[in-house]
């Protein structure tokens, strides 16, 4: 396999590092497509526009509304430093197509990772099983689609030689133990990934994507009076390399090590209902379990969301409008196309308060007789589209932070959290806060740490009594989200909030 | 034994020599699958395949590293391994890396572990059908007008697996796992719908239970969620249902990693041959267990495999320690991950157990939360009942524990007679005393 060494349109890429305020509103809209982004499986693979119509007609031969195929070339690559040296490396290829037939709501599914026409005609004629009936025939045009590009590179992933990264990772470790001498042992490691597309479907469109992804990131182990605590950060995305600067290198380790001391002073927080503060960022975790989830239209569909019935009813005050984004700059969730063919863009969910739109795959938009929202994904070429979350954040209100915080007598404040999960019918939902503090008089007091929040999605939303004014995005680049066994990166923000209740998991 | 996947190690072990690399080890992996499930008595998703994967780890000039592939033509093969050995060389020097001393690899048992059944591997469309709608159909009849929605569905799976090394290791397993659920989402009092599911999951198709029971717990189990309220908190004895004890449990097995241990991201560094829990707690690995999902006969490194006591009534006996660790640490190495997790089964039934404590808590489930591994501390939400005078009453929702791993491990009280054997991790339910649980 050869790559090809031609770069792309030179772009003024924004390196934001840390959780920087990100402008939602934002029409980059590049005039890219040079040759190495079109034609790429046709040149590397052979594979050419008849044989992708033949595989659609064998594919809907037994009917079928519709059908398309997903094309998938993946190079991965990742770095690790232990003990002080950068002493290992993984990479993984994976390449394949994997050939879809929809009848109503039913889907048949095959994929090979053979790129050889009988291999990918036998995938096809296994995803025709699912229907029954005559035949159907794909459109006889293929158009090939347009992008914009929300992720442009200066230089494709796969040209980055290894000797450049070492640096990063080696310098991640120099600075974290030369900052405190707490500092006992560190893990650091570099993560990419390139991921090319191609998507052609029955009713005749074909789009080609490049994803690119990617992450710095650390741990570290601190020890002090023979007590041992860990912590780390990583800061990444849809980015390119020349986003990994020293500057990056430095805020990564000074992050990550005054967050390993601070959890030396961590007291417990009560357990009970109290009242919580989200801090701006990562925190958005919180809109991903308690109301994405929930609004992904496939479970509206299929009535098991506890969101099934609210479409144009009040879900929350007029402060809250919750937008689901694949067109942020450079952030992980961002797609410049969904994985079945539809453009990325921008989907409010909730309007000023009011319920106002699912996120639709193409199955759910044939439902519910609206557009899809460009949120149908999927991990990989062995598995079909779902609807799912793209970049899920709040807009910022009128409050400022301070304000927020002075609000509360006793609570606790949420700094940064680690993973979540939700009961989809009954709106339950929990997040694990990694760091965070009380809340003490209308002030930030002691570190607390390691505790789980559980709450209700509806209720939740309905308690937001105040919205901060400033409104952060993730800037992490390992964040993925887990459904019906598929993983896919997704991004969140939100800005400082306040819910009036919830239940903190303390051991007091 | 599959000669082609041989032939293919082999193949790929001299190529790998001849492109410099000093040692190697490669791993290929073959899987064919059927997946369907039903919703609303109709086929809702089929998909079929077939995947192949190619792993080689490289030893050169003692630096290290891995690399996968699916593209298994040997042109592309050969050029993936050629820049997989230039790559190599890039990185710093490991003085613990190699190919593990010939003498670890023991003797691999000749025993047959009865992973692989043919009647698994020739289920054919028809049966794969009639199985998945005899389940929904049971798990419907238990809803009847509560349905909001039910699925089905079946997977079902042939695979093999060989290990060669250019230090005479070689390996081979092969297998079949039929795994078949129900899930159901009803309509509560309010906007409630609960969501409750069922499975089993085996290696020899004898082994799996009626269908029609699969569907029929799920809408039990679905229904056992009505009504799910926060309680007060307060300290209360709790029982952990058998299948969910390992949510739980994985948090401290990963502090027993030989990784863990010598980063120090472990709360059970310096306790080998401590008192880590109650005199209830022992945890056995055992790697022989006929038509278990964790069976082996050989780990990662090509140790021919052992049954271990790893903690032995609260006392911590050993780690999971590979080759690599056990040479970063000094000491004798173990095996790298478990195989299945046993935890020895008490006397009495879940029932018992609850007539005789009055009032607790039963844990069906658990919801978000996270361990960590360095201090032992968790968090996590609970889903269950509430049962007073040894009988179920209320079910919860909404509500937390909370703890310390070496804390916690003191408070267990109770192992129950009911290992879940429909999973690597054998675990009966487990009853703790004097849990702090938050909920109002």
């Amino acid at each position: 396999m050869s790559i090809s060494r031609r770069s792309f349109l030179k772009t003024t890429a924004t390196a934001m590092a840390g959780s920087a305020a990100i402008p939602i509103i934002n029409n980059r809209f590049f005039k890219l497509r040079g040759a190495d982004m079109q034609n790429y499986f046709e040149r590397e693979f052979g594979i050419s526009e008849a044989l992708c119509q033949k595989a659609l007609q064998v594919a809907l031969s037994r009917g079928g509304d519709f059908a398309d195929l997903y094309f998938e070339h993946t190079i991965s690559n990742y770095v690790i430093l232990e003990d002080g040296k950068v002493n290992r490396a993984y990479s993984e290829v994976s390449l394949g197509v994997g050939i879809r037939t929809v009848k109503g709501d039913q889907v048949g599914y095959g994929f090979t990772q053979e790129l050889e026409k009988e291999s990918i005609l036998a995938a096809a004629s296994t995803s025709a099983t699912i229907a029954n009936a005559s035949n159907n025939n794909p459109n006889k045009e293929i158009i090939k689609l347009k992008l914009e590009n929300y992720y442009p590179l200066k230089r494709l992933l796969t040209e980055i030689p290894l000797e450049s990264k070492l640096p990063l990772v080696q310098g991640v470790n120099d600075k974290c133990f030369s900052l405190s001498p707490l500092v006992k042992k560190v893990n650091a490691g570099f993560a990419d990934e390139q991921k090319r597309i191609m998507i052609v479907t029955s009713d005749g469109v074909l789009v080609e994507d490049l994803l690119p992804r990617s992450y710095l990131y650390v741990t570290v182990l601190a020890e002090k009076n023979g007590r041992r605590e860990r912590s780390g950060w990583n800061i990444g995305g849809r980015r390119d390399f020349s986003f990994y600067t020293g500057n990056i290198i430095n805020e990564i380790s000074q992050k990550a090590v005054d967050r390993v001391l601070v959890l030396f002073e961590a007291v417990q927080p009560p357990a009970g209902e109290i009242p919580v503060v989200l801090g701006p960022g990562v925190t958005g975790i919180l809109l991903h379990e308690a109301v994405g989830h929930g609004l992904e239209a496939d479970f509206n569909r299929k009535k098991i969301s506890t969101y099934s019935d609210m479409i144009g009813k009040k879900v929350a005050e007029p402060e809250v409008t919750i937008i689901d984004d694949g067109t942020n700059p450079e952030l992980l969730g961002s797609i410049n196309v969904d994985d079945e063919g539809t453009p990325g863009q921008k989907t409010i969910l909730v309007d000023k308060g009011i319920l106002s739109s699912y996120m639709h795959d193409k199955i759910s938009a044939r439902f519910y007789k609206v557009k899809p929202t460009g949120n149908g994904r999927r991990e990989s070429y062995q598995h079909y589209v779902q609807p799912r979350m793209r970049n899920t954040y709040m807009l910022g209100g009128s409050a400022s932070p301070e304000e927020v915080i002075k609000s509360v007598e006793k609570g606790i404040y949420v700094e940064d959290v680690s993973n979540g999960q939700v009961k989809i019918g009954e709106g339950d939902f929990a997040f694990y806060v990694s760091q965070g503090k009380m809340i003490e008089n209308g002030k930030l007091t002691a570190p607390i740490k390691d505790i789980n929040i559980m709450g209700n999605g509806p209720k939740m939303l309905a308690n937001i009594t105040m919205v901060g004014n400033d409104l952060q995005m993730y800037q992490g680049g390992g964040g993925a989200c887990g459904k019906g066994g598929q993983s896919v990166p997704v991004g969140f923000g939100l800005p400082t909030v306040l819910v009036k209740s919830m239940t903190v998991g303390g051991v007091k | 034994m599959n000669n082609k996947l041989l032939e293919l190690a082999e193949w790929t072990i001299k190529t790998a020599k001849n492109a410099g690399a000093d040692d190697c080890r490669v791993t290929i992996n073959g899987e064919r699958f059927v997946e369907i499930s039903y919703r609303e008595r109709k086929p809702e998703n089929i998909k079929e395949a077939s995947t192949k994967s190619l792993y080689i780890e490289i030893f050169k000039n003692g630096k290290y590293s891995g690399q996968t592939t699916s593209d298994l033509r040997k042109e592309a093969l050969s050029n993936f391994i050629s820049n997989a050995v230039r790559m190599t060389d890039l990185l710093a020097k490991d003085p613990y890396r190699s190919l593990p001393d010939k003498k670890y690899y023991g003797s691999i048992e000749n025993i047959d572990l009865e992973l692989y059944d043919e009647k698994i591997k020739s289920i054919n469309p028809e049966d794969r059908h009639k199985l998945v709608q005899t389940i929904e159909d049971a798990c419907l009849s238990v809803g009847g007008s509560k349905v909001i929605s039910v699925e089905a569905g079946t997977y079902d799976s042939s695979f093999e697996m060989v290990m060669m090394t250019s230090n005479g290791f070689s390996g081979y397993q092969n297998g079949t796992v039929l795994y078949a659920y129900a899930g159901m989402t009803a309509r509560d009092e309010g906007d409630r719908r609960p969501n409750g599911y069922d499975y089993a999951l085996v290696m020899k198709k004898s082994e799996l239970p009626n269908p029609i029971d699969i569907g029929r717990n799920a809408g039990k189990r679905t229904l056992d969620l009505f009504g799910g309220k926060k309680i007060s908190s307060q300290k209360l004895p709790i029982i952990i249902e058998n299948r969910v004890v390992p949510r739980i449990l994985n948090g401290f097995i990963s502090a027993m990693y030989g990784r863990s241990i010598q980063q120090k991201q472990s709360f059970l560094v310096d306790k080998k041959n401590q008192r880590i829990g109650s005199e209830k707690f022992t945890l056995i690995d055992d790697p022989f267990i006929k038509g278990s999902q964790g069976s082996k006969l050989f780990d990662n490194d090509g140790f021919a495999s052992k049954k271990r006591i790893m903690i032995e009534n609260g006392i911590l006996k050993e780690y999971y320690i590979d080759w690599y660790y056990s040479r970063k640490m000094n000491c004798e190495p173990t095996t790298g991950s478990p195989s299945n997790i046993i935890i020895p089964k008490g006397n009495r039934s879940i029932e018992e157990i609850m007539r005789d404590l009055g009032k607790g808590i039963l844990i069906t489930d658990f919801i978000g939360g996270n361990s960590n591994s360095t201090t032992g501390d968790f968090s996590v939400g609970i889903i269950g009942k509430l049962f007073e005078k040894g009988e179920l009453t209320q079910s919860i929702s909404e509500m937390n524990i909370a703890g310390n791993y070496l804390e916690f491990c003191q408070k267990l009280i109770e192992v129950g007679n009911d290992p879940f054997i429909y999973s690597s991790q054998k675990t009966p339910s487990l009853v703790f005393n004097d849990v702090m649980i938050s909920g109002v």
